[in-house]
């Protein structure tokens, strides 16, 4: 019995410790919160789901690439645009046909979020989307597009305004708040990669 | 016959059963089990008779302890789950050595008090405890010396053992 | 009143039943809402309001269950222990008194028919961890049977100190004897029969038989459904048992402010109070080890009684 054992005076004061900190936590009112009842609080940035910004979105495929378990599904074409003015040069632009995010594949590790150079995904504070079979978890874009309303202003890009609010002055066919890099060099850029097929991304049906 | 008889009768056939099974039976643990029916069976036999305090002494000595110690100790040995085969001559010689202590009891208690039925009349347990700490009290406190003693005497060769083993 | 003696009997055994299927709920219930507000948690609240029918989902659960015998199990023993286990406190529960006319069976040396039955009840924990041929239980069975038969002794030594002081076997003779002073002279032996008490329940901190870090659940490990049931519903109808039994021995039962009206009452509040402490001490306080457990009985508990019980026997013969 070489150890350093306490004594039994100390012993009999750590059961009262014991006691008296139960007791305590007693008299004070619990922590839990009722969950299904009462709305979490949760912090506005908290990552919760993932939201499109359609109008943003360019077709260029970098989140679909760097998503480590290729959960993001995009289908776009190409159309042209009569030049503006005379003499112009038409330019071609995508148009996004599908973008699809299977969430049971989804780890949400947010860096197709961090990718995006056109801010058109955000994170959402939403987490109540439970279904009850699997497939039902791949979501398409009216339903991502649905989860920007709660997305907190401060990480909107600048000068975007949600559809309700008063309108800025703002050109409708450019993407929102951004302006470096432009829209035709890196739709463009994107294009090259793909050789010119945007439906790059064999799709698992 | 009244409501007592019966009820004697029916405690002391399940006693006698179960003492039956506990003799008879193959598996050392499951003959243990049978031994605290039959000790149970035993107190209630006494409950039945008016003796209310050896009765429950008797569950709380010999079902509570001692039969506890037995199954402890046969669990502790994993010994309870095998079968045991004694050999024929063991079983006729302890059938005829069972079958010989019940005749000679039966008899002497037959030869004593005959056939007739007695009123059952013991001591309350007021009385038991005066007899005991009054009378008796000399061989109770011999008996407590005994216990002691053996008591005192199991410590030691626990430690003995101990301090052997450290030493070498 | 004069009702006749069958009839008396059927009401006495039905209203035992009624208490000891009603009491053990009562004392889970308030485990569940007291241990998880020491804890900073709400409990059970889905349940009828504040969750106050969780006992009886979860009664109704277990008896959905698929009821398991496995295959390696010493059938019989198996299926017949959560009887054993149960059985011995519906016994103990009738002879307790909640006032002097509030008894069941009252029988005269109703102190030593409770521990006796009581004691039957190891069986049950012992039947269990052998009939599940599991090593776990089997392990648990043995720390079961060491741990009831070490601490049978200090507590019986405790009761018989407050049997010496009230010179009777009876609970009710004992309850009546009683008077505030014992809650001082009988301190030490109130203080042991509390730890036996608790340790024959096989409860925190004496729950080495069950330790689920240990022995997974010891000798309850193989059990399902309904018979897993009845063994919990033993552990609470043993915390009922033993509160009761300390408030008869130690606390004066239903003496207090109009005891003739309202002393089964006091007897239930102070139960209560012994309950809840017991339950407390399982918020509270971590396992003993085995080692440890042993030690506590015989070197501490042990010596304490018998100091108990010289002390009793003093002051009955300077006093009485």
């Amino acid at each position: 019995m070489n150890e350093d054992k306490p004594g039994a005076l100390q012993a009999l004061r750590g059961l009262g410790k014991g006691l008296a900190t139960t007791a305590k936590t007693l008299a004070r009112p619990a922590h839990t919160r009722q969950y299904p009842h009462v709305e979490p609080d949760l912090p506005e940035r908290s990552h919760g789901v993932i939201a499109l910004l359609e109008e943003n979105c360019t077709s260029c495929m970098l989140c679909a690439r760097e998503c480590p378990d290729w959960c993001i599904y995009i289908d776009s074409h190409k159309e042209t645009l009569e030049p503006t003015t005379e003499g112009g040069r038409a330019r071609q632009h995508n148009v996004l046909d599908r973008f699809d995010i299977d969430f049971s594949l989804c780890m949400y590790c947010g860096i197709c979020i961090e990718v995006c150079p056109f801010d058109a995904l955000f994170w959402a504070p939403d987490f109540a989307y439970a279904e009850g079979d699997i497939r039902n978890l791949l979501h398409e874009k009216p339903k991502l597009g649905t989860w920007m309303e709660r997305v907190p202003d401060a990480t909107l890009p600048e000068g975007y305004a949600r559809p309700g609010a008063e309108t800025p002055a703002q050109d409708a066919d450019g993407p929102v708040g951004v302006t470096e890099p432009s829209v035709g060099e890196a739709g463009s850029s994107a294009e090259g990669t793909d050789a010119g097929d945007t439906s790059s991304r064999e799709v698992e049906e | 016959m009244t409501s007592r008889d019966v009820l004697f009768a029916a405690v002391g056939l399940i006693t006698a059963a179960a003492a039956v099974l506990a003799v008879t039976n193959r598996r050392v643990l499951h003959a243990g089990l049978w031994l605290v029916v039959s000790l149970g069976g035993l107190a209630g036999c006494y409950l039945v008779l008016g003796a209310e305090l050896v009765a429950l002494v008797q569950l709380l000595v010999y079902v509570g302890a001692v039969v506890v110690l037995v199954l402890f100790a046969l669990m502790l040995t994993r010994s309870g789950g095998g079968e045991v085969d004694t050999s024929p001559a063991h079983r006729w010689l302890a059938a005829g050595v069972g079958a010989g202590m019940t005749v000679l009891l039966g008899g002497a208690l037959v030869a004593a008090y005959g056939w007739d039925t007695r009123e059952v009349a013991g001591p309350g347990n007021e009385h038991i405890g005066e007899e005991i700490f009054g009378t008796w009290v000399w061989p109770f406190e011999l008996l407590s010396l005994l216990l002691l003693a053996a008591l005192v005497t199991a410590v030691a060769v626990a430690t003995t053992g101990h301090s052997r083993d450290r030493a070498a | 009143m004069d009702l006749p003696l069958a009839v008396e009997i059927i009401l006495k055994a039905v209203v035992v039943l009624a208490a000891f299927l009603t009491l053990p709920l009562a004392i889970g219930q308030t485990e569940h809402k007291v241990m998880a507000h020491m804890q900073g948690r709400l409990g059970p609240m889905e349940a009828g309001p504040h969750g106050i029918a969780q006992l009886v989902a979860d009664g109704i659960k277990f008896v959905q269950k698929e009821d398991v015998t496995p295959a390696s199990a010493d059938r019989w023993v198996f299926k017949l222990a959560p009887a054993v286990a149960l059985i011995p406190y519906l016994v103990a529960l009738a002879a307790i008194p909640w006032s002097a006319a509030w008894v069941a069976a009252d029988v005269p040396a109703s102190l030593l028919l409770v521990l006796a039955v009581t004691s039957v009840g190891v069986f049950g924990t012992l039947m269990a961890g052998w009939g599940s041929g599991n090593k776990y239980s089997l392990v648990g069975g043995m720390r079961a049977g060491a741990q009831l038969v070490s601490y049978e002794l200090p507590m019986v030594l405790a009761a018989a100190s407050v049997a010496m002081a009230a010179g009777s076997l009876s609970l009710t003779g004992i309850a009546q004897a009683w008077s505030w002073w014992w809650l001082i002279w009988q301190l030490p032996g109130a203080l042991v029969f509390l730890v036996a008490a608790v340790a024959e329940l096989q409860r925190v901190p004496f729950d080495s038989p069950l330790a689920d870090s240990e022995v997974v659940f010891g000798p309850y490990t193989e059990y399902t459904g309904l018979r897993f049931a009845f063994f919990l519903l033993a552990e609470y109808a043993g915390i009922v048992v033993m509160s009761l039994l300390f408030t008869v021995l130690f606390l004066g039962g239903w003496s207090g402010p109009w005891s003739d009206t309202l002393g089964p009452l006091w007897t239930l509040l102070k139960a209560a109070l012994v309950a809840i402490l017991i339950l407390w001490l399982r918020i509270a306080w971590p396992r003993v080890r085995e080692d440890q457990l042993q030690r506590l009985a015989w070197l501490v508990l042990l010596p304490l009684a018998l100091v108990q019980l010289a002390l009793t026997g003093v002051g009955v013969v300077v006093w009485g």
